[in-house]
């Protein structure tokens, strides 16, 4: 399945309009099975290089390889196996939920009876079905939204670029909308998804690239993240005790409102390690966790670095 | 999934064309608007026919005003569509792009050859559903006589012809710019532009085509006394200088206009048939004809006074067609639109234009 060509590979991309420099310096890989995220914060480029790697935009520099095609000088190979759901989406209005799915199956040449099938399929993936023949003007944001990813999906694309796949869904969807990604990623395809929402990247994304100022500033494997110092919180019945136990073991640590108590941990098993001390100890621990996602804390070290 | 060679930006398909023009279709037939649009028209053209078949023969002419009600009912159903034209394509590559729809349609496997052509032929088919509520009133303009029956037919296709030319000038104009307001009116200029303004432009010019010429001149010669000659002058050949308008160096200026085209392109009757009743379109068919053949450099000043025929040839404008040159042109500004179109359309985009996009 993971081959040299497939999968996402951009180096050294840059694009300025005008005098803005929207993407200076973006090296991505998006490896084929794997859920990768795209993280940065608001005008850090992120659209401008889904558009780029959805061949919409010509690259100032740099190359990008979509499964092996460049969508430069190749658009019509890489188009055809890029599945693309853009942040804005709009939708023609008087058509019908399973029209808009027909429509861009014969957009993408299928023949109208694959088309139907692959329509009502989709509909049901995305738990559209009631609304199918319902003008599209009707659905609310959220359902839109998953007609957009249903359309991003409907030539079965063997990359997936999701812009901001999760706004305005409800939690139901979200779940769903995870859900489906990782089933897509189990089958061999490559997902690229952007978003703010850190969380949720954590529950679903494999990697991470992080972009700012229209830079990559760091790429960070998220199932690798266990061996990693990260923050974990602790909650005890009596917070003193818990303090003071800490004091006594030298840990450096501080407290938050509430009487949780933070410690930066150098890993999972220095975790089980101090869970197991305090027990010893009698100390009464109610909970440990990690402190935020391990993306949320990636991202904000790289912000604090920034400063 | 279709996994093939890959296709050029103007690789066009039935299937590609077909699923465009689809789309835009449906995205307009569900509008209400479309069908209070061709109720309106219906009324407006309806309205026109009735009043001026009502009115015409009232202003004598009697029986012989079937020509002019063909010409009226006829024009007035090109100048509404030169109106309605434009609107229906204005606004349908800088609409779907604000819309945030044009994108999707570029990232599947349509070349931008077929969203355009797509685009044109939906459009046109709206402009030719315009044509078609049209068509009962055309057929009873014609029905009250006076023109060619066969004028129908190139009259209809003049018609068609024109619309789609706008339709063309108006797609390329909503890619090229951002605001489909400013495509709209570009549109209209350039319609406005060869309806009104050329023909300005060509009256303008007669005084910088007019020039002294040598022309020969069959007259009553020199020294004829009337007085005194009791027979008919025995006319002569004469050179003199004159002012004679070239016309025929300024006439394309004519050509191009929507209104020509569709007058020159019937049939033509004879000049000298006095008994065919008066129409508009024959007048104006004359007149871009003479205007082309230009002025002849040998003039009869005996006027029939002679005791021998007049050996003066007739300007005959029969073979100098202008609506090949007119359509002709029209066809290269359309044809100028959808290049345009399909530039602006190809995937991955270099430059951008000002104020608009990608998705």
């Amino acid at each position: 399945m993971v081959n040299e060509g497939g999968g996402i590979r951009a180096q050294g991309v840059r694009r300025a309009f005008g005098i803005v420099q929207a993407v200076a310096d973006v090296d991505l890989v998006a490896e084929p099975g794997r859920v990768t995220a795209l993280i940065g914060p608001n005008g850090s480029g992120k659209t401008t290089l889904l558009l780029m790697l959805a061949g919409l935009l010509q690259p100032d520099a740099g190359s990008i390889r979509i499964g092996g095609f460049d969508p430069v000088t190749e658009s019509y190979a890489a188009r055809s196996r890029t599945g693309w759901m853009p942040d804005v989406f709009g939708t023609w209005d008087s058509l019908t939920a399973r029209e808009v799915l027909t429509t861009v199956a014969a957009a993408y040449r299928m023949d109208p009876a694959a088309g139907e099938a692959r329509a009502a399929e989709l509909l049901t993936l995305v738990h559209l079905g009631d609304l199918a023949d319902a003008p599209a003007h009707v659905l609310s944001r959220g359902q839109k939204q998953r007609l957009g990813l249903a359309r991003a999906l409907v030539h079965d694309p063997e990359v997936l670029l999701l812009d901001e796949p999760a706004s305005g869904l409800d939690p139901r969807s979200r779940v769903d909308l995870r859900i489906l990604v990782r089933q897509l990623a189990a089958s061999g395809k490559t997902v690229l998804v952007s978003s703010h929402v850190l969380t949720e990247l954590d529950e679903m994304a494999d990697d991470a690239v992080f972009i700012s100022g229209g830079r990559t500033v760091a790429t960070q494997s998220v199932t690798g993240a266990t061996g990693e110092a990260r923050e974990w919180r602790v909650t005890a019945l009596d917070p003193a005790v818990l303090t003071t136990w800490l004091d006594g073991a030298g840990l450096t640590y501080r407290t938050e409102d509430g009487g949780a108590v933070v410690v930066r941990l150098a890993g999972d098993a220095a975790a089980a390690t101090l869970l197991r001390d305090a027990i010893t100890a009698d100390v009464p621990v109610v909970s440990l966790a990690p402190a935020g996602g391990v993306l949320e804390q990636a991202y904000l070290a790289l912000e604090e670095e920034r400063r | 999934m279709n996994v093939e060679t890959a296709r050029g930006t103007w690789s066009v398909t039935w299937h590609g064309l077909r699923t465009v023009a689809l789309l835009e279709l449906r995205q307009r037939l569900r509008s209400t608007r479309w069908k209070v649009a061709l109720t309106v028209w219906f009324v407006a053209v309806g309205g026109i026919t009735a009043l001026t078949s009502g009115a015409l023969p009232l202003y004598g002419g009697g029986d012989d005003a079937g020509g002019m009600i063909y010409t009226i009912v006829v024009f007035f159903v090109l100048f509404l569509g030169l109106l309605v034209a434009p609107a229906l394509t204005a606004a349908s590559i800088n609409g779907d792009r604000n819309a945030g729809t044009l994108a999707t349609l570029q990232v599947t496997l349509l070349t931008p050859a077929e969203i355009v052509f797509g685009k044109l032929l939906a459009a046109w088919a709206a402009a030719l559903a315009f044509l078609v509520v049209s068509v009962p009133f055309i057929v009873w303009a014609l029905l009250e006589g006076g023109v060619e029956p066969f004028s129908i037919v190139t009259t209809m296709l003049m018609l068609a012809l024109v619309l789609g030319v706008v339709c063309a000038i108006g797609l390329g104009f909503s890619a090229l710019v951002s605001k489909s307001s400013a495509s709209a009116v570009l549109t209209y200029l350039t319609i406005g532009t060869l309806t009104a303004v050329l023909p300005v432009v060509f009256g303008l010019l007669v005084p910088l085509t007019t020039t002294q010429d040598e022309v020969r001149v069959w007259a009553v010669p020199h020294g004829f006394d009337w007085a005194v000659d009791e027979r008919p002058p025995e006319c002569e050949w004469r050179t003199e200088t004159e002012h004679v308008w070239h016309s025929e160096r300024t006439w394309w200026l004519l050509a191009p206009n929507p209104f020509v085209v569709v007058a020159d392109a019937q049939p033509l009757g004879d000049p000298d048939d006095q008994g065919s009743p008066p129409s508009g379109l024959k007048d104006l068919q004359y007149g871009v004809r003479y205007a082309r053949t230009g002025p002849s450099l040998e003039m009869d000043y005996c006027g029939g006074l002679d005791r021998a025929p007049s050996p003066v040839e007739e300007v005959e404008p029969t073979d100098a067609m202008v609506w090949p040159w007119g359509l002709g042109l029209q066809l290269l500004l359309a044809g100028g639109g959808v290049v345009v179109a399909v530039n602006r359309l190809r995937i991955p985009q270099r430059v951008l234009p000002q104020g608009t996009r990608v998705a």
